[in-house]
């Protein structure tokens, strides 16, 4: 017997990934997934109900209904809209941040470093200032007032950021969203005990929930970082394990929300910093990129390149980069945190400072981002973090696996960097799609899990598959750290690409799936999706486009699916969200969104399978467009 | 004799059963609100695997007519009741050689995870009333006690 | 009808038993060399002081009561008279049959190493009163030398190493249990052993002793001419069948008692079972023939077919082994390894089938893999990882509730 702790760990698509978390001597979420593998099938269908005491109640051919009398739909859909509010709750929780980090900022009148981003802003929301202090905090408030709305208040923004007819459509479904909070808050209510039974009416409500998330959580969010953190530009960068370098002191960062370390990432290369890095025996500070803070920061790195080391891995890749030993801390402040990282942290000694306590970790110190003091208290951190390089290093094993990803990843893509890449105009990629050497494009988005298949798995065959269609894929959240560990961003990926699309990367010596960054970006994707329709004045729905959460995770995912379905595009997901017991919940979603969206659910947990429906639905796109 | 029959097709992995077994197999007194579901110690006789497809395999011990564990102990320790028909497990005759385990040729059966002294073996639940608790907890009547001739 | 059955062992007792279902009336009789019915399997728990006489018995109790069998016991058979079917005891007794069964088992076999067959403190470790003289002679011994490390040589030492005795086995091959492991296999056991105090030398023989003039071995020297002092040897050095009641008879006999496949020697009527049969040394086979030549004895005839031998299970400090097969790989095979800190595993899978498998650790639900490896299924077109196998995978289930394999 050897060190391991257990040879019986799921697959990855990241091969040596696999490997490594084999060889651990600690448990990773990977060994975990065996004694998981018997999953209840109430569950898995969505029938179990805990919302009373009578409960938990579970549909069977013997009880059709629970005891208050709900049905299988009922209690499908409560579940549903209980989760789609929660993933809501979770964006929004996420811009609220943003837009007051951006408030505070403007008024300290501190960096701005996205003007553009700005301009455009305020051009959206018909802000008309000269200076850009005010201007900067007349849009962040702008965003918060929608959000601190009333539920019964039309939100304002939605109609300047959506693209129109869209609008349209939602209103006639009569879908358009309040206050962005307060949606959420309609939400949790109406699926508590004994309030809602209408399985329609919920679903339905998932959509408007969609919206406000879209809109705030996914597109604005990215603007109003982009003002505080800069402008993706298109580089090339490594990705993977290697990043770590061993002699810097190593942060690794989780979460969703950058602009908590618009001042930190600064002080971290500041002089004062590194001669204290210095005192300790380290070059200095760096910052490790994982999950989707990571993904972001990888996309801004343009503007980091000192401080910011690359991105490691998504969310299941976090355990493996703690066990390489070189990380000495790690700084959360949103999901996805695994629980699963404390135990390991506390053998390695890593310190945890939670920056914002809805995600803080049993083992964390809690230090709550706090603006005005956010020089001191970075200052704190640097210290603490110091003490744990100091009481750590040198009584840690190392366990280094610097052959892991890729050096030249293609990152920085967002819907301004590849309109500028492409000459200022969407008119090439346009062209090439009418011609058919890109047959159509691909969303494959959202997280990592470790069950469509294993870690990834779903995820990297999809787009395998898809690029083999010569369809374009963008991505965009922990699908895309995943994605870039397994090589498809480097440009040499476009030889796994069919013929057409091939010639089209190898043109231009892109790889033939793009990096949008965080599950946040799936917002940017639909910015080119919009922009893209209206240059050729058609609706989404029309758009030889498809999205896939192949291996979504949690509740924000959900929320992210709904609003693609409010956009009437076609969504794919690996596994069902526990909605298969309810045949009303199945029927709309996979048909009737049809109609109602012009969207629709496919559910298909087989790559080739996954791909052949998408590509017959581009290709059905492209006849409508008689293409 | 009485056996568990097993529907297949009806068993949706919820594992009531499973919990049901440990609870009814616990050493101290209490509910299945206070069953510690992390004690090693609570270990359940059955267990469902879920295969390929998608469905549910219940495996749980037989009481075979000839059974093979009983055909394997040098102890003692497993009998088959001429009454019941039931194969029982003596935990103080038992030598811990897991010939048993080799034996049986359905995997039912298991050493326990903290000693590695016992065998987890069903026993029907006979000091209980002889109605097996796990076939009282199936919600979808996957699992039910039948007579079979012998 | 009248049944004599010789050997109260795993063969003769199932024997009995089988006999006594199948035919209630039948007349059945026992008669042993033990005084106690026992399992060898469990003698070093009585040297270890867990289990008396008593405990050792692997059948009820009452059983000579509830079964009416008629147990000599104390009393070993010196010849059979085949021609009037009758057995002679050492006393002169006795017992005519109209079926006899031969479960006499085996016997520690002492190799001719110095004065190993006439010195007084060196024991084999197969009998209730092999571990009786023991057990009386390693109260004044603390150093005690085990010759092999089998699963005899290796129980023997567990029992002494509780008891806090400075315990050396000696090994010819380069490993530990080298039948039933692999090097990898045996280094977790051999680690544990030597956690609780055990040495072993490896690749070494003993080839001399030296007797002191109380006719005990106070030394033995090994082929590189190490010494070692002992007050107590143990010789695990395998076993020869029992034939001894069979000399000069017309049983035939070839090392073992020659039997067909329902048990039955070449002389009608005279049945043979066990470890005297030399078909296997595991104790379900034994029981397996034990049954068989009871169910044709009482002429319900009856095959032993399920004669797959190369099984072992082990648990030495609660680490517990199962291995199957040979263990050795071919040109052309398939072997699997797995490791990690808790288990051990390797599969050697030929022509698409199982053909070995050894797992140290976890055995839950182990079971399946014997009856994968002995009736050869084809698992090439199974997907699934072998360790992660189970009956689940192969489930059937019959009207009257019993499992089957489809395959």
């Amino acid at each position: 017997m050897n060190q391991c702790y257990g040879c019986d760990t799921c697959k990855s698509a990241d091969k040596p990934l696999e490997g490594f978390i084999q060889s651990l001597p600690m448990e990773t979420s990977h060994h975990r997934v065996d004694g998981q593998s018997t999953k209840c099938a109430f569950g898995l269908q969505g029938v179990c109900c805990r919302l009373c005491s009578n409960g938990p109640c579970r549909i069977t051919p013997e009880a059709p209904r629970g005891i208050c009398g709900a049905n299988a739909d009922t209690i499908v859909t409560r579940n549903l809209l209980r989760a789609v509010a929660s993933g809501s709750g979770c964006y929004i929780h996420v811009v609220e941040n943003t837009a007051l980090n951006l408030k505070k900022t403007a008024q300290a009148r501190g960096e701005l470093k996205g003007m553009e981003s700005l301009a455009h802003l305020a051009e959206l929301f018909g802000i008309t200032e000269e200076d850009d202090y005010v201007k900067a905090e007349k849009v962040a408030d702008a965003v918060l007032d929608d959000l601190y709305r009333p539920e019964y208040v039309p939100a304002e923004l939605i109609e300047k950021v959506a693209y129109a007819p869209r609008v349209k459509r939602w209103k006639e479904l009569g879908i358009m969203p309040g206050g962005g909070k307060a949606e959420v808050f309609k939400g949790v209510v109406k699926c508590s005990t004994n309030l809602s039974s209408d399985p329609v009416d919920m679903l339905v409500n998932c959509l408007k929930l969609g919206i406000s998330t879209g809109v705030y959580g996914l597109t604005l969010t990215n603007l109003l970082n982009d003002v505080l953190l800069g402008q993706p530009k298109i580089r090339m960068a490594p990705v993977g394990l290697r990043v770590i370098d061993p002699d810097y002191i190593n942060i690794m960062i989780t979460g969703h929300q950058h602009t908590i370390f618009v001042d930190l990432q600064e002080r971290l290369i500041s002089e004062e910093a590194k001669k204290k890095a210095q005192a300790a025996g380290a070059k200095g500070f760096k910052l490790v990129g994982c999950t989707c803070v990571g993904q972001d920061l990888q996309l801004r790195g343009a503007h980091y390149t000192e401080v910011f080391d690359g991105h490691a891995g998504n969310n299941y890749t976090s355990e493996a980069i703690l066990a390489t030993g070189a990380i000495d801390a790690v700084l959360s402040e949103f999901n996805c945190t695994l629980p699963g990282i404390e135990p390991i942290c506390d053998e390695l000694k890593i310190k945890q400072i939670c920056l914002d306590d809805v995600a803080k970790k049993a083992n964390a110190e809690y230090i709550p981002f706090d603006f005005e003091n956010r020089e001191a208290q970075g200052e704190l951190i640097i210290d603490k973090i110091i003490e744990a390089y100091k009481e750590r290093r040198g009584s840690v094993e190392m366990r280094l696996f610097e052959d892991h990803g890729y050096e030249d990843t293609l990152t920085g893509v967002s819907e301004g960097s590849l309109k500028e890449f492409l000459g200022g105009s969407w008119k090439p990629l346009i062209d090439l799609i009418v011609s058919g050497d890109i047959k159509g494009i691909a969303g494959v988005v959202g997280c990592s899990n470790l069950t469509a298949g294993g870690h990834d798995v779903l995820t990297v065959d999809l787009t395998k598959e898809l690029i083999a269609r010569d369809i374009i894929v963008l991505t965009a959240g922990c699908s895309s750290g995943g994605i870039e560990n397994c090589g498809l961003m480097t440009p040499e990926a476009a030889k796994l690409a069919g013929p057409k699309l091939r010639a089209v990367c190898e043109k231009l010596n892109i790889p033939p799936v793009l990096n949008f960054g965080p599950c946040l970006a799936i917002g940017r994707l639909e910015i080119v999706a919009t922009e893209i329709a209206a240059e050729l004045g058609v609706d989404l729905p029309q758009l030889p486009l498809v999205l896939s959460a192949a291996q979504w995770l949690e509740e924000q995912a959900l929320a992210d699916g709904c609003f693609g379905l409010a956009l009437g595009l076609p969504l794919h997901l690996g596994q069902p969200p526990f909605v298969t017991g309810s045949p009303v919940a199945v029927k709309v979603l996979t048909e009737d969104m049809k109609s109602l969206t012009g969207g629709q659910v496919i559910i298909n947990d087989d790559a080739k399978a996954s791909a052949d429906i998408l590509e017959k639905i581009v290709l059905e796109k492209r006849q409508g467009l008689n293409i | 004799m009485k056996r568990i029959m097993i529907d297949t097709a009806k068993c949706d992995g919820c594992k009531n059963c499973t919990v049901a077994c440990m609870q009814a197999h616990r050493e101290g007194p209490g509910t299945i609100y206070d069953l510690d579901l992390t004690d090693i110690r609570n270990e359940s006789r059955n267990h469902i695997e879920k295969v390929a497809d998608g469905t549910y395999r219940p495996v749980f011990c037989r009481h075979c007519d000839t059974p093979e564990c009983v055909m394997s102990c040098m102890s003692g320790a497993l009998t088959k009741d001429p009454e019941t028909g039931h194969v029982c497990y003596d935990e103080e005759k038992c030598g811990s050689c897991f010939m048993c385990v080799m034996n049986c040729p359905y995997g039912v059966l298991k050493a326990d995870t903290a000693t590695r002294t016992k065998v987890i073996k069903c026993d029907f639940c006979e000091n209980d009333g002889g109605e097996p608790n796990c076939v009282k907890s199936c919600p979808k009547k996957a699992i039910y006690v039948e007579e079979v001739n012998v | 009808m009248i049944h004599v059955i010789i050997g109260a062992g795993a063969a003769g007792m199932t024997a009995a038993k089988t006999i006594r279902q199948a035919d209630p009336e039948a007349y059945i009789t026992i008669i042993s060399t033990d005084e106690h019915v026992h399992s060898r399997c469990m003698l070093h728990h009585y040297l270890s002081y867990e289990r008396d006489e008593k405990t050792l018995c692997f059948v009820d109790p009452e059983f000579f009561n509830s079964d009416k069998v008629n147990w000599v016991a104390g009393k070993t058979v010196k010849t059979i008279d085949t021609a009037d079917h009758m057995v002679v005891l050492d006393d002169d007794q006795k017992y005519s049959y109209d079926k006899l069964l031969i479960a006499t088992g085996a016997n520690s076999f002492i190799p001719p190493v110095g004065q190993f067959r006439e010195a007084s403190n060196v024991f084999g470790l197969r009998h209730l009163t092999d571990a009786q003289n023991i057990r009386k002679a390693a109260e004044k011994a603390s150093n005690i030398l085990i010759v092999g490390s089998g699963l005899v040589g290796l129980d023997a030492a567990y029992s002494f190493l509780e008891q806090g005795k400075h315990v050396t086995v000696v090994e010819m091959a380069d490993r530990i249990l080298p039948i039933q492991l692999n090097e990898k296999g045996g280094k977790a056991y051999k680690k544990l052993f030597e956690d609780h105090g055990c040495k072993f030398i490896l690749s070494r023989k003993a080839s001399d002793t030296h007797m002191n003039e109380n006719g005990e071995i106070d030394y033995v020297t090994l082929d590189d001419g190490t010494k070692i002092d002992c007050e107590l040897v143990i010789v695990a050095a395998g076993v020869r069948p029992a034939l001894e009641c069979i000399q000069g008879t017309n049983i035939e006999a070839d090392r073992f008692i020659t039997v067909s496949d329902s048990m039955q020697t070449n002389v009608p009527d005279i049945y043979a079972a066990g470890d005297v049969t030399g078909l296997s040394g595991i104790w379900p086979n034994a029981m397996k023939q034990g049954q068989t030549a009871g169910y044709n004895m009482c002429g319900i005839k009856t095959q032993y077919i399920d004669k797959y031998a190369m099984k072992n299970t082990m648990n030495f400090y609660g680490l517990t082994t199962l291995s199957l097969g040979r263990g050795v790989e071919e040109e052309g095979d398939v072997v699997i390894e797995r490791e990690d800190s808790h288990n051990y595993r390797r599969a050697i899978l030929r022509d698409g089938k199982l053909d070995s498998i050894l797992l140290q650790g976890k055995i839950d639900y182990s079971g399946i893999y014997q009856y994968l490896i002995k009736n050869e299924i084809d698992l090439s077109g199974i997907k699934k990882d072998i360790f992660h196998l189970s009956f689940a995978d192969f489930y059937s289930i019959d009207e009257r509730g019993a499992y089957s394999y489809n395959v």
